[in-house]
This record gives C-alpha cells, sequence and structure tokens, in this order.
C-alpha cells in the first residue's frame, strides 16, 4: 500500500475522530503487516499500535483479548481454557508475530487467515465501538466480509473468547506448503460431550473455500451421536459435500475438497478426544 | 513529492531524528545512513536477512513503515557488535563455522538476540519458533542452531 500520510493519534477518541474525518481516506492499522497484499494507494494510515487497545484479561469463563495484542502475546500461555495459542504458534513467522495483531487478523479478512477460522469455533464476540460498542457474535460477524459493519470512525476494540471448559475439546489445524506459508485449508473445531454423548459440535473451516464459515450439516450430523462411535468421516463426507472448494498453489479443486475433508475429520477427532479427557 | 515528516526514535541507544516519505520503510531509513547490515532480501517479509530489534522484538524492517519506529528503540547489527568487540553471539556463529555467504548472518544474530534477552533458555522447540523467520540459503541451519546452542549454554546471550 502506497500512503500519502501517517497519524499517530494518542488515545482512542483522537483514533475514532480521525478516522471518521479521514473517511474513506482513513485506515486503521496496527501492526501493518497486511497493508503489503493492499493495492490501493492514496490513504492516511492512522497507527493504533499504542493505544490501550491490547493485552488479554481473564473475567469469569472468558478472555477478553484486546484487538491490537500482538500474536507474539497470544502464544502465550494464559492459563486454564486458552487455546489461541495453538492458532497463533502457526501463523507465519516469528517477527510477524512480534507486530501482528489479532484485530489485524479479524477486520479485513483474507482467505488465508487463520483467526476467524478458530473464533467462528469458539463462539467468540468480537466488538465494534463507535459512538457506542456493539457486540456481534462471530457467526454474524464472518458472515460477509467484516468491514461492512464498520462506519467511518469505528474501531474492533476487542474480541471476548469463551474459556474452554471441562467436557469440551479445542483442535485447530492449517495445511500449508511452507512452515511460514499462508494456508491452504484450515480447520477448527469445538466439541462438548456430556453423558458419553456428543452435546455440541462447532466446526469451521477457511483458505479453501472463499470465506471462513461453519458446516452446519456436519455439526447436525454429529450432535447426539455416542461420543465412542462418532462416525466422523461420514458425517463429513455428507457434510461437506457439495462445499465450494478452492485449490491453490497449483491444487486441483477436488484435491482441495479431499485435504478438506481429511483436516476436518482430523480436527473433530482430536477436538472429541481432548473432551472425553483421552 | 509526498511532504517529508520528522520522525524520532532511539537508534543503537542514540536519540535521532530522520525526515521520511509516509511511504518510507524502515529498512530504507536505515540503509540510507549507512545501516547496511539490514539487508534487502525478499522485500515481503518472509527472509529475515533485514531483520532489526525493535522495543526488544525482531521485526522485518522491510516491512515496517519508517513513523511505526516513532518513539520507539531500534538495534541494528552494527550497535551490538563488530570487529573488535563482536557479541557472543556473532563469536559463537563465526567461530561455529555457523557463516558461508554471510547475508542472513545479521538478521539471524539479532533474531537470536531478541529471543535470549527475555528467554535465556529456551527449549529446543522455542529456539526453532523464534527463529522460524530467519532463512539460510548456505548452511542448512544445523551450525547456526549448534553455535546459539553453545552460546546459551555459556549463559552469554547478552
Amino acid at each position: 500500500m502506497k500512503l500519502e500520510a501517517f497519524l499517530i493519534p494518542e488515545d482512542v477518541p483522537s483514533a475514532k475522530s480521525a478516522l471518521k474525518r479521514l473517511g474513506e481516506k482513513g485506515f486503521a492499522m496496527a501492526g501493518g503487516t497486511s497493508l503489503h497484499f493492499l493495492a490501493v494507494s492514496g490513504k492516511t494510515a492512522v497507527d493504533l499500535s499504542r493505544l490501550d487497545l491490547s493485552g488479554i484479561r481473564r473475567k469469569g469463563g472468558v478472555f477478553h483479548v484486546g484487538a491490537t495484542t500482538t500474536l507474539d502475546e497470544l502464544m502465550r500461555d494464559q492459563g486454564p481454557g486458552w487455546v489461541l495459542d495453538q492458532v497463533a504458534r502457526h501463523t507465519s513467522t516469528q517477527q510477524i508475530r512480534n507486530v501482528s495483531t489479532l484485530g489485524g487478523n479479524l477486520v479485513r479478512v483474507f482467505p488465508w487467515n487463520d483467526f476467524p477460522v478458530a473464533l467462528l469455533a469458539l463462539d467468540a464476540t468480537l466488538c465494534i465501538e463507535g459512538v457506542r460498542e456493539k457486540a456481534y457474535p462471530a457467526d454474524v460477524y464472518f458472515d460477509g466480509q467484516p468491514f461492512r459493519l464498520f462506519e467511518a470512525g469505528h474501531l474492533l476494540t476487542r474480541v471476548e473468547v469463551p474459556a474452554l471448559k471441562r467436557h469440551q475439546g479445542f483442535a485447530y489445524h492449517k495445511e500449508v506448503r511452507l512452515n511460514a506459508g499462508f494456508s491452504l485449508m484450515t480447520a477448527a473445531a469445538r466439541v462438548a460431550v456430556k453423558a458419553g454423548r456428543i452435546a455440541e459440535v462447532r466446526l469451521a473451516a477457511g483458505a479453501a473455500i472463499s470465506l471462513p464459515a461453519r458446516l452446519p450439516r456436519v455439526e447436525a450430523a454429529l450432535e447426539g451421536r455416542p461420543a465412542g462411535d462418532a462416525r466422523i468421516e461420514e458425517a463429513v463426507a455428507t457434510g461437506a459435500s457439495g462445499l465450494a472448494w478452492k485449490g491453490k498453489e497449483g491444487m486441483s479443486d477436488a484435491y482441495a475438497a479431499h485435504l478438506g475433508r481429511v483436516v476436518l475429520a482430523d480436527v473433530l477427532a482430536a477436538a472429541l478426544r481432548q473432551a472425553e479427557g483421552a | 513529492m509526498k511532504p517529508l515528516h520528522e520522525i524520532r526514535f532511539t537508534l543503537n541507544g542514540e536519540p535521532r531524528e530522520f525526515l521520511v516519505s509516509p511511504d518510507d520503510k524502515l529498512l530504507e531509513v536505515l540503509r540510507r545512513e549507512g545501516l547496511t547490515g539490514a539487508k534487502h532480501g525478499c522485500g515481503t517479509g518472509s527472509c529475515g536477512a533485514c531483520t532489526v530489534i525493535l522495543d526488544g522484538r525482531a521485526v522485518y524492517a522491510c516491512l515496517l513503515y519508517a513513523f511505526q519506529a516513532e518513539g520507539r528503540s531500534v538495534e541494528t547489527i552494527e550497535g551490538i557488535g563488530g570487529f573488535d568487540h563482536p557479541h557472543p553471539i556473532q563469536k559463537a556463529l563465526v567461530e561455529g563455522g555457523a557463516v558461508q555467504c554471510g547475508f542472513c548472518t545479521p538478521g539471524m544474530v539479532l533474531s537470536a538476540k531478541a529471543l535470549l534477552a527475555g528467554n535465556p533458555h529456551p527449549s529446543d522447540e522455542e529456539l526453532k519458533v523464534h527463529m522460524d523467520g530467519n532463512l539460510c540459503r548456505c548452511t542448512g541451519y544445523e551450525k547456526i542452531e549448534a553455535a546459539l546452542r553453545r552460546v546459551i549454554a555459556a549463559g552469554g546471550a547478552r
């Protein structure tokens, strides 16, 4: 991205005011690492990285994660029920993780973004602050490009991530060609088991489909089944059929579909094992 | 021509001022100042040859805009050691045969320094994770890793 100017506001109200004033010419940035992929010019960058929008605090059963929290901080163990370290660890390289932020992964969703898939599976809530704060469940936030929810002067301020409870399991997998490469297929699952049965499944995929999304037909095929006879592959085969898989980097669409089924089954199996306490 | 802006940051321990264009990347500003230890390798935030330390953390200078360093502290390879007084990491890499063409070496040194400043005794996994942003086409990495392990064992990472 070619910048016309930059502003370094001292506080959140100044940042919001600057973005509102700039309108289409304003551009909120924190780490700025994704700007490299945006072929636009003439924008004024509003640097959010020095505002009080970072940090991770646990309130009851929910982690409140500031939007400008770096991926490096997300990689660190935050205590029982914290799972986003699994995602952060596999995102890019340490130099990127040291400046890239959670918010930067969520405001503009590129197909390869890692965190939207995880947050869909975790039933997270994303908070946008304009004049007032509005909280969006992940299912709503990611039902399209998120910037549709923002007006000039609005900021993503934090993400509320439920801590994983007992009898819940979470798994995340990203298929890449190179260790630090963009994802070719991403999947995340959260599974809850009660009284030996699968009580709840939240399954999301990304990268090989146009936007991160949940797979409700797979979820429905699994919920209620005995945990010991989940028939995961069967559920994935029928529930994920009909999705518009898209291969990348020389991969055919048909192979992407096959890879998708394998990865989805893997994350479901891993999450189920954790939920059962295996 | 875009107007130039004055930015201030601490560079290798000294407060400095620079006139920059909004588009200028930190790497360009450093190299214009004669600090050519940070290299233009890939220019896309992948190879690590441009690595510098910003507020104690290894970053890609080719991706960061110069203004992102405003008010912060930047360390380059020139600031941590040289021929007369090499940093222990530099010394270990040279003595361990872990330098061939040398193009990746400044970035390797700085990434390692940043890691060890915060975690003097990283596990093998932690070392691999924190060095995953520095590529080397020459050495195959084993001698680099071995040299870093010797530095860690000697406790001489600072």
